[in-house]
């Protein structure tokens, strides 16, 4: 089954989100930070869509699929952002750093679910 | 350095955004009142008519005690902070931490202020292009009154009640580096949280 990586420093998002996907049949991994999710990028090919936090410590979720994109040089895993960021600009950064969508929180699992199974199939 | 019609705008962009992230059911009461100012919170509020409620005077007695969390929102021309004040007793946790919840009250807390935050930001976004968010971060109350050591162009405290019996305390604090003007219309903003944006 293709794998999910939510990446986000809140505990309560990352339970929320992973909780949801789980709930729903999908296979969800962790990560705490821009860092880890790097690291479990590097250490779980089979990973298909990113779910990640903007603003983080260690390092922050675009940098993040900036180093997924040209260090991993990995161009097929789908990247969304999942964020209290909303301006123009941010969503820019996104963009050039190869992010495929972008959600303003609050999570609204049933609202993003199918499209997330297709990013992950 | 705030026109009282900016002063009034940012007010009403926290009430709004107060009152769509702070409850955690759809149909909770989410009553705001201005605390007065030189009241224990210390802030000098220039809101909304300060009505002396019961949640005015939780709100008093809790601006300095216990924990804040606060989140900055930073552009060229001003700097604000939002505090919101969550103590921890029987009632305050019931209310935010869900059954099974695996993460810690201060956790939940800081990620709801966040999102009240976070739609404060986007709604003065409108305005303000260039503004970015920090994460929320824990201090102790005994902070807000130092607030006023920064000078502010603009400093207010709220008492909150949401639902039945939850109190906690707000207080938003902005520093202006240049003339701040501006009519927020809240009401015409498409809610689009949760809506996932494909590039």
């Amino acid at each position: 089954m293709a794998k999910i990586l939510v990446v986000d420093d809140s505990s309560t998002v990352r339970d929320e989100v992973a909780s949801f996907l789980r709930k729903n049949g999908l296979d969800v991994d962790t990560a705490v930070d821009g860092k880890d999710g790097l690291a479990k990028m590097k250490a779980s090919p089979g990973i298909k869509l990113v779910v990640s936090d903007v603003n983080m410590p260690n390092m922050d979720g675009l940098t993040m699929a900036e180093k997924i994109r040209g260090e991993l040089a990995n161009s097929a895993v789908n990247i969304i952002m999942l964020t209290t960021e909303s301006s123009p600009a941010m969503k820019e950064r996104g963009k050039a750093a190869g992010v495929k969508g972008w959600i303003v929180k609050p999570f609204k699992g049933d609202a993003v679910l199918e499209t997330f199974r297709k990013l992950a199939s | 350095m705030i026109t009282s019609q900016a002063k009034d705008s940012i007010e009403r962009i926290f009430f709004k955004a107060a009152q769509a992230r702070l409850p955690m059911a759809p149909g909770d009461v989410c009553d705001i009142v201005a605390i007065k100012p030189g009241s224990a919170g210390g802030a000098g509020s220039t809101g909304a008519s300060a009505t002396e409620s019961g949640a005015a005077r939780v709100g008093r007695s809790q601006a300095q005690t216990g924990q804040v969390v606060v989140l900055t929102i930073s552009g060229i021309v001003f700097r604000l902070m939002l505090l919101l004040h969550f103590d921890e007793d029987d009632s305050t946790r019931d209310y935010f931490v869900k059954e099974g919840a695996q993460s810690a009250f201060e956790e939940i807390v800081a990620e709801i202020s966040n999102l009240c935050c976070g739609a404060m930001n986007q709604e003065l976004l409108r305005y303000f292009p260039d503004l970015g968010m920090s994460t929320p971060y824990t201090l102790s109350a005994h902070c807000v009154p130092h607030l006023e050591d920064l000078r502010p162009s603009y400093l207010a405290s709220y008492a909150i009640q949401l639902g039945d019996s939850v109190h906690i305390a707000a207080t938003l604090c902005v520093c202006a580096d240049a003339p701040i003007d501006f009519v927020a219309d809240v009401t015409a903003v498409e809610e689009s949280s949760g809506e996932l944006e494909l590039f």
